[in-house]
């Protein structure tokens, strides 16, 4: 065979820049889960006892959501092959090809070594550590590991999504008390119906993606009662700050009605038939995909929309309570 | 190897972003090495007022 015959394939490729642009960058940070992870975060840091002084918290939290955005990034590196094959996902700037997987994974490591460098020197080490140790988990134990070997994935892997609030209190007191950890717990707790009930209707894509998401693994009617059984353990445990000093009046109503609530949806969802038949396959693209969803499946959208909201309003209730204005004790605490 | 005017283009604004986020971190680092110094300054006046007080007493 002559030089002229070769086929292109066998040339060596012409080696090319990323023409990513910033803001394709700023998409692998997860702008969505790094919002709720500051607004967590604030919370925790407000909630810790003492005066917040106002620049070092900043600081802090900047760098609790840095750190947090970095996670993001290496699980969109780390993901970027099963992301492309998932209607959710597909868009993402590693599974799209519009950002490299090197890429990725550099820019998320510069990232963590770099918010956990100043999060140790702003605030202090054991806050540090903990940012360190949930990127890790995040990114390591949950990406590589639980995602694709076990069902109970996101219930090991949701603690990543729990740290905030606990580093957001070591960040103002150098310690992570019972206060710290039960709003981890409720987070922790809120996790499983939160994830399940988005993949009772899109259940689809994780088969397709080989993800032993629970509807793939043990079917939607194992997961409508895993979602129950966990809603009925989260409320309570949601309620609980409001009787231990740690949340006030207005946070006691909304975590009882919103509770309620919560439970009204995640027992529609348990007597609903959602997830039963494959989701929409006409649903094209990230957003659509998220609530454009069968009839049947509506209870599923519900609550997974519903839980968002509920969290955020938890932790807007616990903040306000906790803001400098209202002074170091709570003045609505039961 | 030549880079197409697009590649060029992109390359420039990520080295101002990366150029922009140094700077950043380098204020950041400036301003938390200050807020440091002041809170150690503010307890080391502290303590040395408690010792003064100590003493007088």
């Amino acid at each position: 065979m002559t030089d002229a015959e070769t086929p292109p394939s066998d040339l060596p490729e012409r080696p090319t820049l990323s023409t990513a642009q910033p803001e394709e960058w700023f998409q692998l940070l997860k702008p969505r889960v790094m919002s709720l992870v500051v607004f967590t975060a604030l919370t925790g840091l407000f909630a810790a006892p003492g005066d917040p002084r106002l620049w070092e918290g900043l600081i802090a939290v900047l760098c609790i959501a840095v750190g947090a955005g970095a996670a993001g990034a290496l699980n969109m590196a780390l993901e970027s092959e099963t992301d492309a094959l998932m209607r959710r996902t597909r868009g993402r700037p590693t599974a799209s090809g519009r950002v490299r997987k090197n890429d990725a994974l550099a820019f998320g490591a510069v990232l963590s070594l770099f918010s956990v460098t100043l999060l140790g020197m702003n605030a202090n080490w054991f806050a540090a550590g903990l940012l360190a140790m949930t990127i890790a988990y995040y990114a390591g134990l949950y990406t590589l590991v639980l995602k694709r070997r076990t069902p109970q994935n996101i219930v090991i892997g949701g603690a990543a999504g729990a740290f905030p609030p606990v580093i957001g209190w070591a960040a103002a007191t150098g310690d992570a008390p019972w206060q710290a950890w039960l709003m981890f717990l409720i987070i922790f707790l809120w996790t499983p119906p939160h994830s399940w009930a988005l993949a009772l209707y899109s259940a689809g894509d994780y088969a397709r993606a080989g993800i032993p998401m629970m509807p793939v693994a043990k079917g939607a009617k194992s997961t409508r009662l895993q979602v129950w059984l966990y809603s009925l353990i989260l409320v309570p445990v949601a309620v609980l700050p409001a009787f231990v000093g740690l949340g006030g009046r207005g946070y006691l109503a909304v975590s009882v009605a919103g509770g309620a609530l919560f439970l009204l949806l995640a027992w529609r969802l348990f007597r609903s038939r959602a997830g039963d038949q494959p989701d929409k396959a006409e649903a094209v693209g990230r957003e659509a995909a998220l609530y454009d969803v069968r009839a049947e499946a509506k209870p599923a959208r519900n609550l997974f929309a519903y839980s968002i909201l509920w969290l955020t309003a938890l932790f807007a209730a616990l903040l306000i309570e906790h803001l400098p204005a209202a002074g170091l004790e709570c003045p609505t605490c039961v | 190897m030549r880079l197409t005017d697009q590649e060029l283009a992109a390359r420039k604004r990520r080295n101002l972003w990366i150029a922009g986020g140094l700077i950043a971190f380098m204020i950041l680092v400036f301003l938390t090495t200050f807020l440091r110094m002041q809170r150690n300054m503010e307890e080391a006046r502290a303590a040395r007022a408690g010792v003064a007080a100590e003493a007088a007493r």
